[in-house]
């Protein structure tokens, strides 16, 4: 007997530079898991090295280890009884990476709206170092109002 | 303009400036490529990944540059393919400009260079950008060459390789 939830909500988003470190973590719901900042570290760079190391162990082995969209092959998507997964990784290497309940759609959209926040937030600020964590206010808003955006009008599908 | 005539008081020779120049562009660039491809992908512009330096040479122009500055680029392909040459007939940067005789050697549009140098790093060429024609010193037409040096490796690869 499994119980199977389907509800629909965005949980965490996390975002990992080219070598692995962690430049940004945020709850995106008061339902989200409490994660403290060692632990985020930790899932931070084991996620980085799993996407690597996925791409090794994949059956199905891509030309330089790149998909058909020019990132590096890895991990888009893992899929439990409890949550989804989804990343998202630019050409640049930086890894997108946002966790929900079963039941959310759009993980794939709000992936790649939350890039464009990234260019146009964090990137145009001119005290933000390329790699370094993102401690943009501008980003941070953005991001909460994007998910408020497609929570509501997914709600009213 | 008024960036330039700072570093004119800041450094003595042309040459500091240059190189001046074009680590402010290099740090532009390292930005701009995620804007570029970020917001090319939602308003619905398709870039695949590039197979050739060709390819690579026609997103510069065909994407970036008109994303960025809204000016038409054209490209020159080397023989060899591993550089190609950027064209362009109007350059945002010199408009209004005009270089004074002790001046004359400044190559203002070296930004450009390092823009592009940056960008491409980032994206894991290595290149070298230089600015080869200006119509700010008489030349019919502006053209940066972009010489291929090396395509860098990165991500775990080598070390999880199986025995």
């Amino acid at each position: 007997f499994t119980l199977v939830v389907n509800t629909m909500a965005f949980l965490h988003l996390f975002i990992v530079n080219k070598s692995g470190g962690l430049i940004h973590h945020r709850a995106l719901n008061p339902k989200a898991p409490k994660i403290g900042i060692n632990e985020w570290l930790r899932i931070g760079s084991t996620f980085h090295s799993l996407h690597a190391i996925a791409a090794e162990a994949s059956p199905l082995r891509m030309e330089g280890n790149k998909n058909p969209y020019g990132a590096d092959d890895g991990i888009q998507e893992i899929q439990a009884a409890g949550l989804i997964l989804r990343c998202f990784q630019t050409r640049t290497g930086v890894k997108f990476v946002i966790t929900a309940e079963p039941g959310t759609k759009d993980c794939a959209y709000v992936l790649r709206e939350i890039y464009v926040l990234y260019a146009d937030c964090a990137l145009k600020d001119p005290f933000y170092e390329l790699e370094m964590p993102i401690r943009c206010e501008l980003f941070t808003q953005g991001v909460d109002a994007l998910i408020e955006r497609v929570e509501k009008s997914s709600k009213q599908r | 303009g008024s960036l330039i005539t700072e570093l004119l008081r800041d450094f003595d020779t042309v040459e500091e400036i240059h190189v001046e120049l074009e680590k402010m562009g290099h740090n532009i660039g390292l930005k701009s490529v995620d804007e570029i491809l970020a917001k090319s992908e939602q308003q619905g512009i398709i870039i695949p990944p590039c197979t050739s330096l060709k390819d690579t040479a026609q997103v510069i122009a065909k994407t970036g540059f008109k994303m960025m500055l809204g000016i038409n680029v054209d490209t020159v392909l080397s023989t060899d393919g591993n550089s190609f040459s950027l064209l362009l007939n109007e350059n945002p940067l010199a408009l209004f400009v005009e270089l004074p005789p002790e001046y004359k050697n400044l190559q203002y549009s070296i930004l450009y260079c390092g823009v592009i140098r940056g960008a491409l790093e980032q994206v894991n060429l290595k290149v070298r950008c230089t600015f080869v024609k200006d119509q700010l010193q008489g030349d019919e037409t502006n053209e940066i060459h972009v010489q291929l040096e090396q395509v860098l490796q990165d991500g775990a690869g080598d070390d999880y390789k199986e025995e």
